[in-house]
């Protein structure tokens, strides 16, 4: 499974969920997948997608999308386990897992030599996990988890080792969160 | 009004309804307060960094939010501040125990405690910082006033002399 291919059929099913990309070639290939406002695209903070749409899954009651990698998440595992504490009904965890550090030249990561991130998701607490190697059983997991009140979901997606396969997406954290962001509220207006 | 009726007190009227902590002895005598409040939502990180993560979704869908946190993890939260929240421009208020000042007992809590407000510094974040109850409504009134304004993180810097801190 390629990741651009599985990012557009995830913007494709989204709807308007909001969806948190992590940063690199994720955010790059989400932006290539279709931009719209209720694109949140990191450019740092390397660890924290999953935790940014643990706080965005508990401001809203709308569905929202993590779309993670293997060596992001495992910087930050400590959040698989409070997302399992906090049980978001609202939330589907996305894992690109491809086993690598592909930015940094392409060093095995740890789900390549045994780490099993969908056990370790089901041990903090999080029932409904899936680990798919191909776009049709991805389809119907992410179909299932956007179609469920019964959140969280965490979903192990195994993809080709790849880089970026798309051009890098433009980086504007700030235009990124306000543009998002006056999604959910009144848009700021001169001299607020 | 103590002073940690006086945070939960400022948090309501800024309308900072989600809180994003990692357990301090010391700040329990706020976040006790506010887990206890139905106007809150608590939320605990296992760490500071993941803490301002959360807290940054959170404002992205319109909630205000505040993190609070020991000195030490503050350490855990610096790139999260400079790769995230700075270029993002998110106003998050960080209320940090500040220890290894006055009354301090662990050699290991002084290295990091003392270099809190030079890292601050260092971010071009602004902070205050809390030794006693007097001006305690008008000071935290300003410090929210100035970080939502700012549209940038901001440290309120608890010390020992004003929550009576952890004795060994």
């Amino acid at each position: 499974m390629r990741r651009f291919e599985a990012t557009q059929l995830v913007s494709r099913l989204a709807g308007e969920s909001p969806i948190v990309s992590n940063l690199g070639p994720t955010s790059s290939d989400l932006w290539h997948s279709g931009h719209r406002d209720r694109n949140f695209y990191t450019y740092g903070n390397m660890g924290l997608c999953s935790s940014i749409a643990l706080g965005m899954a508990m401001g809203t009651d709308e569905q929202v999308i993590s779309l993670d990698g293997d060596g992001s998440l495992l910087m930050n595992l400590g959040t698989v386990a409070s997302i399992g504490r906090e049980q978001p009904k609202n939330l589907t965890v996305i894992v690109w897992d491809n086993e690598k550090w592909g930015q940094t030249g392409g060093q095995t990561s740890h789900t390549g030599t045994g780490t099993d991130l969908e056990k370790v998701a089901q041990s903090c607490g999080i029932s409904h996990t899936n680990t798919v190697t191909d776009l049709e059983d991805f389809e119907a997991a992410v179909s299932e988890a956007l179609a469920s009140s019964d959140g969280p979901h965490f979903i192990v997606a195994k993809i080709e080792e790849s880089g970026g396969t798309t051009s890098v997406a433009p980086v504007e954290p700030e235009l990124t969160l306000y543009r998002f962001r006056d999604t959910f509220v009144e848009p700021r207006k001169p001299g607020d | 009004m103590n002073w940690a009726e006086q945070i939960v007190k400022t948090l309501k009227d800024w309308d900072t309804s989600m809180i994003v902590y990692v357990p301090d002895i010391s700040i329990h005598q706020v976040t006790s307060l506010i887990d206890a409040d139905p106007f809150f939502r608590l939320v605990s990180a296992t760490r500071e960094e993941e803490a301002i993560g959360i807290a940054v979704g959170a404002y992205a869908t319109g909630k205000n939010t505040a993190v609070f946190m020991q000195s030490s993890g503050f350490g855990n939260s610096i790139n999260a501040l400079a790769s995230l929240c700075i270029p993002a421009r998110t106003p998050v208020p960080i209320f940090i125990n500040l220890r290894g000042g006055l009354g301090e007992f662990n050699i290991a809590q002084v290295p990091m405690g003392r270099a809190v407000i030079p890292i601050l510094d260092q971010l071009g974040l602004p902070h205050y910082t809390l030794e006693d109850d007097d001006n305690m409504e008008r000071s935290l009134d300003g410090a929210m006033k100035l970080c939502y304004a700012n549209r940038q993180p901001l440290g309120i810097c608890l010390t020992t002399a004003l929550h009576g801190g952890k004795v060994a």
